[in-house]
């Protein structure tokens, strides 16, 4: 998928993360975490997966992150990425 | 954890809600800027106890009441505010605060670019955002003595044209920076061609478009004041140092110039900045820039500007547009002002 517009989806709040989508012609991920020490790796494996998962392979990607779960990271970057890129989301094959 | 109501307020015509807020930025010794164009308040038992104003994509004018001060109070903020920008279609945000906050603001996702004297400090939401416009400079980059001028050329007069020869004979490679803001009478894209197209005959020259971090909305917001002469000396000093500190080092600029400024207020006062900000070696410690200011060139006794071309247009006074104008410039004011007008 082509990051086409910046999108924005989640917030700040605590155990959430706010992801910022920006085209770029490559794909480069940012994460600033509260817990980055513990979980940066972790956090970053998920947001590559769910990337990847959607053939997503450009774009600036930036995460602030609240501490939260694996689940939350990418239900979160699943909604930017498809407001960034104006598809229908084809949920079936998402979950 | 207190639950905040928040409220956008797009004027505020309300004179208690006014003085509410007025007082609540004297708290935190703020005072409320003019030019906010949007206000977000947080409401608690019906008291104003938090505010932050968006003045196009900038972050001013934050704060929250000292009895509710702690993290989440202003992370709740300054989320409805990034939310606010977003419907806007605002997404590259900027912030305003004092260097005492910067810790509070990374937590909401914003880094900061420069800091002026322990008093003032900007901030934007993206980790990347002056380092990949560093980057893209880079790629630009010619090797020796390189000169620089940032010009509006709304529009492009003979005036900028003589200040561009003489610049472009004293340095071995110069570059134009067109102020890429939306806020005058020619668009951006139409101030840049016209510049192009202006100095083609140059071979030294390279024009590259704006961006926030010069003459922008962002950095140096009084400069898009028209009517008014409030000249904010710390917005100067941060679009100033933004560029010691960044954009020349990305492009080895040594020298930047300008020419003389009899008019405009706000210009005359950027000019004496400048030697002060690029030119002081205890202002920053990246390397000086020496500027170089050259006297306007002059045409029937009065010095060409790009003011007293738009006042001509303004009067349709085109055969005088016509002397103070390359013929590049003419042929779009020709096609644009003269023909729709007859």
């Amino acid at each position: 998928m082509k990051i086409i517009q910046s999108a924005l989806a989640g917030t700040l709040e605590s155990s959430d993360l706010l992801v910022k989508i920006e085209p770029n012609e490559k794909l480069e991920i940012v994460i600033n975490s509260d817990v980055n020490k513990q979980f940066g790796q972790q956090i970053r494996q998920v947001v590559e997966e769910t990337l990847a998962q959607l053939n997503v392979d450009n774009g600036l990607i930036i995460i602030d992150d609240k501490g939260a779960l694996d689940c939350v990271i990418t239900a979160r970057v699943q909604s930017a990425v498809l407001r960034a890129t104006k598809e229908q989301a084809q949920w079936s094959q998402l979950i | 954890m207190i639950q905040l109501t928040f409220k956008t307020l797009s004027s505020i015509k309300d004179q208690a809600v006014l003085d509410s807020i007025k007082n609540l930025l004297q708290s935190v010794d703020l005072n409320l800027d003019p030019q906010i164009d949007n206000f977000i308040i947080g409401l608690f038992e019906q008291q104003i106890i938090a505010c932050a104003g968006l003045d196009h994509n900038v972050i001013k004018c934050v704060a929250v009441h000292p009895n509710y001060q702690g993290s989440s109070v202003t992370l709740s903020l300054i989320q409805q505010v990034i939310e606010l920008a977003h419907d806007k279609g605002l997404y590259h945000l900027f912030l305003y605060t004092k260097p005492e906050n910067i810790d509070l603001f990374k937590a909401c996702g914003f880094y900061p670019i420069v800091e002026l004297n322990n008093t003032i400090t900007l901030m934007e939401n993206t980790p990347v955002g002056i380092s990949h416009y560093c980057q893209s400079l880079i790629k630009e980059r010619k090797p020796d003595t390189c000169g620089a001028i940032v010009m509006n050329a709304n529009p492009f007069t003979n005036g900028h044209l003589y200040l561009t020869e003489q610049a472009a004979k004293q340095v071995d490679w110069l570059y134009i920076f067109v102020v890429s803001e939306d806020a005058s009478l020619f668009s951006a894209d139409v101030r840049y061609r016209l510049v192009k197209e202006g100095v083609r005959h140059l071979s030294n020259v390279t024009v590259l478009p704006g961006s926030p971090y010069i003459i922008s909305k962002a950095t140096f917001p009084s400069y898009f004041l028209k009517e008014q002469t409030l000249i904010e000396q710390s917005y100067m000093a941060i679009d100033l140092l933004i560029f010691r500190q960044y954009i020349a080092p990305a492009l080895s600029i040594a020298k930047r110039f300008v020419g003389t400024e009899p008019h405009s207020e706000v210009t005359n006062a950027y000019n004496h900045a400048m030697m002060d900000w690029l030119q002081s070696e205890n202002k920053s410690t990246s390397p000086i820039i020496e500027v170089i200011e050259i006297a306007r060139v002059r045409h029937a006794d009065e010095v060409i500007s790009a003011s007293r071309v738009r006042s001509l247009l303004m009067q349709k006074k085109y055969q005088d547009v016509h002397a103070l104008v390359p013929p590049s410039t003419w042929a779009y004011i020709e096609q644009h002002y003269v023909i729709k007008n007859q």
